[in-house]
């Protein structure tokens, strides 16, 4: 763990001292050696669970995400390089430190083994998200989108912490290994139900859940690049894995409170899904496909069966990976046309035919095209609701004929098509672009050969 | 057969220069059905648009480096940026990273499962023992109440 840490924390002096010639090639080549570092954390003898310190450990569940953390900052130096080119060079610092500061609260919180040192990594990692968001979106829309953030966020988890200092006055401890030996608490008084509902709002805002999700399209699309990146791929996941994690302490309380975020998350993955056919910001779209992803995410969680929670890690992992390569698509359009607006950017593919094979590979993962980790995802979920309860299969399949269905509309809406006439000329793609393409679907294309590594329990 | 020289003529007298762009004007006029080319380059009567896009980082590095690789406007230190980039992504990432899990002993004891259960089926065989009981613990061990309560 010391391993990982400590470089991850002396990457903020690296950012900060490095001499101006080599800031980017520092702090990326250090960050991509700290992420193949941390494949160890993959290593099968520390299971079913070790304890890495005394406040920390790592399972099946945590281990694939702490991995694709590690993974993902890399690639956000490395899809921030360009719009930061102009800046001075404070900036650049001061933007390689805000996304470095978050590095070591996400480690945090996937391996944290006690309660309330998850929920305090959790909150932190706001900060500088909102930072990112509001200091670096390019539109001024986005102050409202950290409001959403902030106050989405703060108001569900407030309950969460009083709940949790509740509980460990009542049971003596939060310490997760534990707590799975203990009796459950929670009853079908109000006082539980109240209790249970706290402890899974938070991460039903988070994950998002349909009712709870405003704060998503908002917060996805203003941000930059790098925090786009970070919000879809990673600080989801920890809604999702709160999810996980809390559902063990709430005992039996889940058989009636499960219903309602079921129906909500299912009908949610349609609707979402259903929203992305009519958009026109392409960076939306992606964020309701997120959404959507995510809905069937928390409908797997909240049944809480061996094939369900396998699903889940195995959705949250592929979908994190598409979802980042799909924004930084979206990335490369933006700053060739300065224009999110679909019928604005169409036609590429004659002018970037390299990045066209980009953009069909991560609309074919996203689509869930077999034999693609996504596939394997959606369909071990599909088959955990089917068991659990047979019509959800109509709504699952439906969301997967209408993710099918919105996939291909932005494919062909961005590769094909007329040219639009307002275009005189946009630079050719480059290296960089295409390494970051590479280092995004490298890792799903060989997952795609042992995905025992990421499908958790199973 | 006119409407070809003319042609031909619109498209000498445009590449004479670009000053004669009046003639190609009126070679245009003159032969009526042809194409003729533009007298100007494409976008250059859209002054301002066609200014700012001189302006676009981008755009400017790679007219003046075409070899480019995106990660720097210096061609040394982006050559730089781009091999270490490399190196440690995609050599060391990537392939030491994949062959190091690809090699990770029996992930998720799999393999030892199948072992253990081959193992306790020769064994149970071997005593005459059933292979699976009904009762997960020894119902010897269990201390239950005397029935009637």
């Amino acid at each position: 763990m010391l391993k990982i840490i400590i470089p991850t924390i002396m990457l903020l002096p690296t950012a900060l001292l490095s001499p101006k010639a080599s800031l980017w090639t520092n702090t990326t080549t250090y960050s991509l050696l700290i992420a193949t570092i941390s494949l160890q954390w993959l290593n099968p003898t520390y299971f079913p669970h070790k304890n890495m310190t005394p406040w920390t450990g790592i399972d099946q569940i945590s281990a694939p995400l702490l991995v694709l953390s590690c993974w993902l900052l890399p690639l956000m130096l490395l899809a921030s390089q360009n719009h930061l080119q102009q800046e001075p060079l404070v900036r650049k610092r001061t933007f390689i430190v805000t996304l470095t500061t978050i590095q070591p609260f996400i480690i945090l919180a996937f391996s944290a083994t006690e309660l309330t040192l998850f929920y305090i990594s959790f909150e932190a990692t706001l900060i500088p998200t909102l930072i990112l968001i509001t200091r670096w979106g390019n539109q001024p829309e986005r102050l409202s989108a950290g409001i959403y953030l902030l106050f989405y966020t703060l108001i569900s988890s407030l309950p969460l912490l009083v709940t949790i200092l509740h509980l460990h006055t009542q049971i003596g401890t939060l310490h997760m290994p534990t707590l799975e030996l203990t009796h459950p608490l929670l009853t079908h008084s109000w006082t539980g139900t109240l209790s249970g509902l706290a402890l899974l709002m938070a991460f039903m805002v988070k994950a998002p859940l349909y009712g709870l999700h405003l704060w998503l399209p908002k917060a996805h699309v203003e941000a930059p690049i790098a925090g786009s990146m970070l919000l879809a791929a990673l600080l989801l996941k920890l809604g999702g894995y709160g999810i996980m994690r809390v559902t063990l302490l709430m005992g039996p309380l889940t058989d009636r409170l499960s219903y309602p975020f079921l129906a909500l998350a299912l009908w949610g993955a349609l609707m979402t899904s259903s929203i992305c056919l009519r958009q026109t910001d392409l960076k939306s779209l992606i964020a309701y496909s997120s959404v959507s992803h995510m809905g069937l995410v928390i409908a797997a969680s909240m049944i809480q069966t061996d094939w369900s929670f396998s699903g889940a890690m195995i959705l949250m992992i592929s979908h994190g990976l598409t979802s980042s390569m799909l924004f930084c698509l979206a990335n490369t359009n933006y700053e060739r046309t300065h224009s999110r607006i679909l019928l604005l950017t169409r036609g590429l593919q004659p002018l970037l035919p390299l990045m066209s094979v980009w953009w069909l590979l991560a609309n074919l993962t996203n689509m869930a095209l077999p034999p693609t980790t996504n596939l394997m995802a959606e369909l071990t979920i599909m088959i955990a609701l089917f068991n659990w309860s047979t019509p959800t299969i109509i709504l699952t399949g439906l969301a997967t004929l209408l993710t099918a269905s919105y996939t291909l509309f932005m494919l062909s809406m961005t590769q094909r098509g007329t040219l639009p006439t307002h275009l005189t000329s946009i630079h050719n793609s480059n290296t960089r672009e295409h390494l970051l393409m590479t280092l995004h679907i490298f890792p799903m294309l060989l997952l795609m050969l042992k995905p025992e590594l990421i499908s958790g329990v199973i | 057969m006119a409407a070809l020289a003319g042609c031909g003529r619109a498209l000498r007298a445009a590449g004479a220069g670009m000053a004669a762009g009046r003639s190609g004007r009126r070679q245009r006029s003159a032969a009526a059905g042809t194409v003729s080319p533009a007298a100007a380059p494409l976008g250059a009567a859209a002054g301002p648009h066609h200014g700012a896009e001189e302006e676009d980082g981008m755009w400017a590095v790679q007219r003046k480096h075409p070899e480019t690789h995106g990660f720097a406007e210096e061609p040394a230190a982006d050559a730089r940026n781009m091999r270490a980039a490399f190196v440690a992504g995609v050599s060391v990432a990537l392939v030491l990273g994949a062959t190091f899990l690809r090699y990770l002993p029996d992930y998720g004891l799999r393999q030892w499962a199948r072992r253990e259960a081959e193992r306790q089926i020769r064994a149970r065989e071997a005593q005459g023992l059933p292979l699976v009981t009904p009762d997960y613990y020894d119902p010897a061990r269990l201390p239950l109440p005397p029935a009637g309560d």
